[in-house]
C-alpha cells in the first residue's frame, strides 16, 4: 500500500516526532541533570539510498546503537545511535567510568544504553500514544557497538523485511554541556500510517 | 601499482570492474559482499546484498539486493551462462549478527550467507576467500589486478590476503 505524504502530513508526523521526542528528551534531561535540546526531525522515505546523517558522513566510525521492536497499532522499529564520544559522555554522566575501548564494553555499561534508549524511546511511545490513542508496545531493546553504517544497515534490513520502503523519522539531539550527539530513528511501517492520519483527520 | 579506481557497491549496488580497479563494500552488517571473479576475462562483479530472496516488486531496478536475483546478475555482468558458471570464483564476506539479544530476529546475516552459498553450490563455483558470520560488521576491498584483498572489522579480526594464486590472476611483466 501506498502513503500519500503531502506537505500537511509531513508536518503532522514532523510534530508528532517533535512532541514524542521532547518527551523522551526530557526524560533523558531528567535521568542525567543535563539540558538536552533537539533537532527538528527529518521525515523522509527510507531505502538504502537515504541514510541518516551520522552514517554518511562518516561510515567506519564507532558507535554503540540498541533498537526495539514496537508492536500494537503504529508498529516499526525504534533505534538509537551515539557516536562512541558520545556514549562516553552518558557513560561517565550515569554510572562515572568509561569502557577503555569495545574490549572494556562489559554488560554494565551496555545495560546504560540500553536503559537510555529504554526510557527515551518509552516516553517517545507514550507521547504519540496520548496524542492519537494508540496502543503501543516496546520490546526490550538490542544492543551492538560497530561501524556506524554496520549497525545502521542491520537495524534497516530487518526493519525492511518484506516491504519495500519505509517512513524514516529521523532526529538528533545534543547537549551545550557536552561534546555529544545522539541520533534517534523511528522506522514505522508505512501500510500503517493511514490509521495515524485518519485518528488525526488528514 | 598506479592508484586504482575504487568502486563502491552501496546497498543492493552491483559494481563491475576488469583487468584493474579495486571493488569493495563499507559498513557490512548482516549483509553480504558477493563477488565473483572471472579467470579467463580478469573481471570481477560484486553485489551488496541485502536480503536473502526476492520477493519484492524491486527486483528489476535492484537486482543485487536480493541473494536469490544478485547471483544471476552477476553471472549476466560477467558474460557467464549458468552452464559455465564453474569456471567463476567466489568471494564471501558479511552477514554479522551485531544485534546479539534480539528477542524475536530474523537471523538475516546467517541466512544470506546460507542462502548464497547454496546457489554458489548449485552453480558449482568454488568460494576462495570467506570472511562472514559472527558478531561484527566488515568492509572490505579487493583489488582485482593484484587479488589482494584486505577486511577492515571493529577490534582485531582484519585481514588481508593475496589471492591471485587461487584467482588464475596473471602476472603482469613489471
Amino acid at each position: 500500500m501506498t502513503t500519500t505524504l503531502n506537505e500537511l502530513r509531513t508536518d503532522a508526523l514532523r510534530e508528532i516526532g517533535n512532541i514524542g521526542l521532547g518527551g523522551a528528551v526530557t526524560a533523558l534531561s531528567d535521568l542525567t541533570g543535563v539540558l538536552f535540546t533537539l533537532d527538528t526531525p527529518r521525515i523522509h522515505p527510507m531505502n538504502a539510498q537515504a541514510l541518516p546523517e551520522l552514517c554518511c558522513a562518516m561510515p567506519e566510525t564507532l558507535v554503540v546503537g540498541t533498537v526495539s521492536r514496537v508492536n500494537g497499532d503504529w508498529p516499526g522499529e525504534g533505534a538509537f545511535l551515539f557516536p562512541w564520544e558520545s556514549a562516553q559522555v552518558l557513560w561517565h554522566i550515569l554510572v562515572q567510568m568509561q569502557p577503555s575501548g569495545l574490549d572494556d564494553l562489559n554488560e554494565l555499561y551496555q545495560s546504560v544504553i540500553n536503559e537510555v534508549s529504554n526510557i527515551m524511546l518509552g516516553n517517545y511511545l507514550q507521547a504519540i500514544s496520548q496524542m492519537t490513542g494508540f496502543t503501543l508496545h516496546m520490546e526490550p531493546p538490542a544492543f551492538a557497538a560497530d561501524m556506524a553504517m554496520a549497525v545502521l544497515s542491520s537495524i534497516l534490513v530487518e526493519a525492511l523485511y518484506g516491504q519495500r520502503e519505509l517512513l524514516a523519522i529521523e532526529t538528533a539531539f545534543k547537549t551545550p554541556a557536552h561534546e555529544f550527539k545522539g541520533y534517534f530513528l523511528y522506522l514505522p511501517e508505512t501500510g500503517n500510517l493511514e490509521k495515524l492520519f485518519a485518528i488525526l483527520g488528514i | 601499482m598506479g592508484k586504482a579506481e575504487v568502486k563502491l557497491a552501496g546497498m543492493g549496488e552491483i559494481v563491475f570492474a576488469r583487468g584493474a580497479g579495486v571493488l569493495g563494500c563499507i559498513g557490512l552488517g548482516s549483509c553480504v559482499g558477493a563477488l565473483l571473479f572471472d579467470p579467463r576475462t580478469q573481471s570481477a562483479a560484486l553485489a551488496h546484498v541485502m536480503l536473502p530472496e526476492a520477493h519484492e516488486s524491486d527486483v528489476r531496478q535492484l537486482p543485487g539486493k536480493y541473494a536469490t536475483s544478485a547471483l544471476p546478475a552477476l553471472l549476466q555482468m560477467l558474460d557467464t551462462p549458468p552452464a559455465f558458471a564453474s569456471r567463476l570464483k567466489a568471494i564471501l564476506v558479511g552477514g554479522g549478527e551485531l544485534f546479539q539479544n534480539r528477542s524475536q530476529t530474523l537471523r538475516i546475516g546467517e541466512r544470506n550467507v546460507e542462502t548464497i552459498q547454496r546457489l554458489l553450490r548449485e552453480l558449482r563455483i568454488g568460494v576462495v576467500f570467506e570472511h562472514t558470520r559472527g558478531n561484527f560488521g566488515r568492509s572490505f576491498e579487493f583489488d582485482v589486478a593484484s587479488g589482494l584483498i584486505r577486511v577492515r572489522a571493529m577490534g582485531n579480526t582484519s585481514a588481508e590476503k593475496d589471492l591471485s594464486a587461487a584467482l588464475g590472476i596473471l602476472r603482469r611483466a613489471a
